[in-house]
């Protein structure tokens, strides 16, 4: 069995009788691609926060590779890891090219002045994975939204983590640039053995991609692994009583039995 | 020209001067970044406060305003992240209550002591050489700084929260960012003046904006910018016997305004977008 990527033990965030996050286990492995899906407030980005050192949690432990995150060893364990936050609500005024705001990405960036800090081949390679080669002289604020998304993750594909952590990344991107986005996941994780966790809404776009998914709502209340069928009841505890669930893809996680039916 | 140069006053201006725009110029651009242009204002009236403190105490000017600007900086950076306050009201508290308690601390003191008008106006031309190796110490520590952090400061106005979750200590280096801010805005005092010396610390940058995409060519263009500003504004203060904060200000909105036009002109005209 391979060291895990990231090990969440117990993790409670917010306060007693208010959690936002109540007693949260999960692991996830080499290579493995889990897809986290939830109601809105559910505590899906906060989920990933924690994960990503953003959010002290009240109680219980991060692991990261194998080492429990902690203030002196976050720099170390953190650049090892590559984050896409949801949208920023307020769009970067700064004149940046596209070049450089994928080197933000790299561990070597943060240098004083007089090192070195760009990795041309670095940046070339995260700008063609992302398909926005191109791009690369190009104002990031003229950008569309689409495109700056996937400069976005351009930026955190970078350094070549071993974790990605992703908020929605499909945000802004039309059907096409989603397929081949799910599609560079699974093949990041499939040749280079990248952990992923994603938080998505639409569970059917991403269940053919993913290894497993975690139905959250405060707690995790089931954990699938591609081919499982999630209950009814699990879809109800999350969404409520007024969901109706409709069969649609063979592939499909939560639909997978009842479309042999 | 050669007036100017021959010029004994004006020679002697020239030095501090130059020092003043390169890290004036310097920190604006990262001000621009992060949004700052309304803290400057503040933490340049809160050096009243400082100067006032100096006055009643006996202590000396620039280091005393120096360390009050840093205070107040430092009490502002800490009372957002903890209280939540939003930005522009807290610094708006600390901007009113610190030049309060400098009118207050200044009326106590004998008006002769004051040299009010140099305080609210700036004047390079009396540079003391006390006030010189100040000056020297100070902007060396801000230069210092900024090599240091220019790329984390970036990187942090571009996106806090990606910037926080590649394990960067953000906190710190915006407490390190808001204290230089402090300590330039004092710099800037003794040239611009507490009113004016906000323009020195928002218009090189602000003109640079619409020319360069990048750090180090915003930077430059910046630089060139304020150099400019200052030497021809010392120099036309000399000719037409301006005040000559206010003539390096006046020449640097001139500048401003000369860029944006330019620059509106080109993408309306030809539609020259980058």
């Amino acid at each position: 069995m391979s060291a895990r990527i990231v090990h969440l033990n117990h993790i409670h965030v917010g306060h007693p009788g208010q959690w936002i996050l109540n007693d949260i286990n999960l692991a996830v492995e080499p290579g493995h691609f889990l897809g986290i899906v939830g109601p809105n407030g559910a505590g899906k980005s906060t989920l990933l926060h924690t994960v990503a050192g953003l959010i002290k949690p009240a109680s219980g432990y991060v692991d990261l590779f194998g080492e429990c995150l902690s203030r002196f060893n976050r720099r170390k364990l953190l650049a090892q890891t590559g984050f896409l936050s949801q949208k920023p609500g307020t769009p970067s005024a700064l004149p940046l090219r596209v070049r450089d705001v994928v080197a933000m990405g790299l561990d070597s960036y943060t240098a004083p002045l007089w090192r070195r800090s760009m990795h041309p081949s670095k940046v070339e390679q995260a700008l063609t994975l992302t398909d926005t080669d191109k791009l690369g002289e190009k104002d990031y604020r003229y950008l569309s939204g689409g495109q700056q998304q996937r400069v976005r993750l351009a930026r955190a594909l970078a350094a070549s983590p071993r974790l990605l952590l992703l908020d929605e990344p499909a945000a802004s991107l039309d059907m096409h640039a989603r397929e081949s986005l799910y599609s560079l996941l699974r093949c990041l994780c499939d040749q280079q053995g990248t952990a992923i966790i994603m938080v998505e809404h639409d569970i059917a776009a991403i269940s053919s991609y993913v290894d497993s998914i975690a139905c959250l709502n405060i707690r995790i209340h089931h954990h699938a692994m591609h081919g499982e069928t999630i209950p009814e009841e699990i879809w109800h505890a999350m969404y409520g009583d007024h969901m109706h669930i409709v069969a649609h893809d063979s592939h499909c996680i939560g639909c997978h039995e009842r479309m042999k039916s | 020209m050669s007036g100017f140069l021959a010029s004994e006053v004006m020679r002697s201006a020239l030095f501090p001067s130059t020092l003043i725009a390169i890290v004036a110029s310097s920190m604006s651009v990262m001000i621009l970044a992060h949004r700052l242009s309304f803290l400057t204002v503040a933490i340049s009236h809160a050096t009243l406060a400082g100067l006032g403190l100096a006055v009643v105490l006996a202590l000396p000017l620039l280091p005393t305003a120096a360390a009050t600007a840093v205070i107040v900086s430092l009490i502002l950076a800490s009372m957002l992240r903890h209280q939540g306050l939003n930005e522009d009201a807290g610094t708006g508290v600390l901007f009113a209550g610190a030049m309060a308690l400098g009118i207050v601390l200044l009326s106590t003191t004998n008006k002769n002591e004051v040299d009010m008008f140099g305080l609210l106006f700036g004047n390079i031309l009396k540079v003391s050489e006390n006030d010189q190796y100040w000056l020297i110490w100070g902007s060396s520590i801000v230069m210092t700084s900024l090599i240091w952090a220019a790329r984390p400061w970036w990187s942090i106005a571009f996106d806090t929260t990606t910037a926080a979750a590649s394990g960067m200590a953000v906190h710190l280096y915006r407490l390190l960012l808001f204290s230089m801010t402090g300590l330039t805005v004092v710099i800037c005092v003794r040239l611009a003046g507490i009113v004016l010396a906000t323009g020195l610390l928002v218009l090189p940058a602000a003109t640079a904006w619409f020319w360069c995409r990048g750090l180090f060519r915003l930077w430059l263009i910046s630089l060139l910018v304020s150099l400019i500003g200052t030497w021809t504004g010392l120099f036309l203060s000399f000719i037409l016997a301006w005040p000559s904060g206010a003539t390096v200000v006046l020449t640097l909105c001139a500048l401003f305004i000369l860029s944006w036009t330019v620059s509106w002109l080109r993408q309306t005209l030809f539609k020259d977008v980058p």
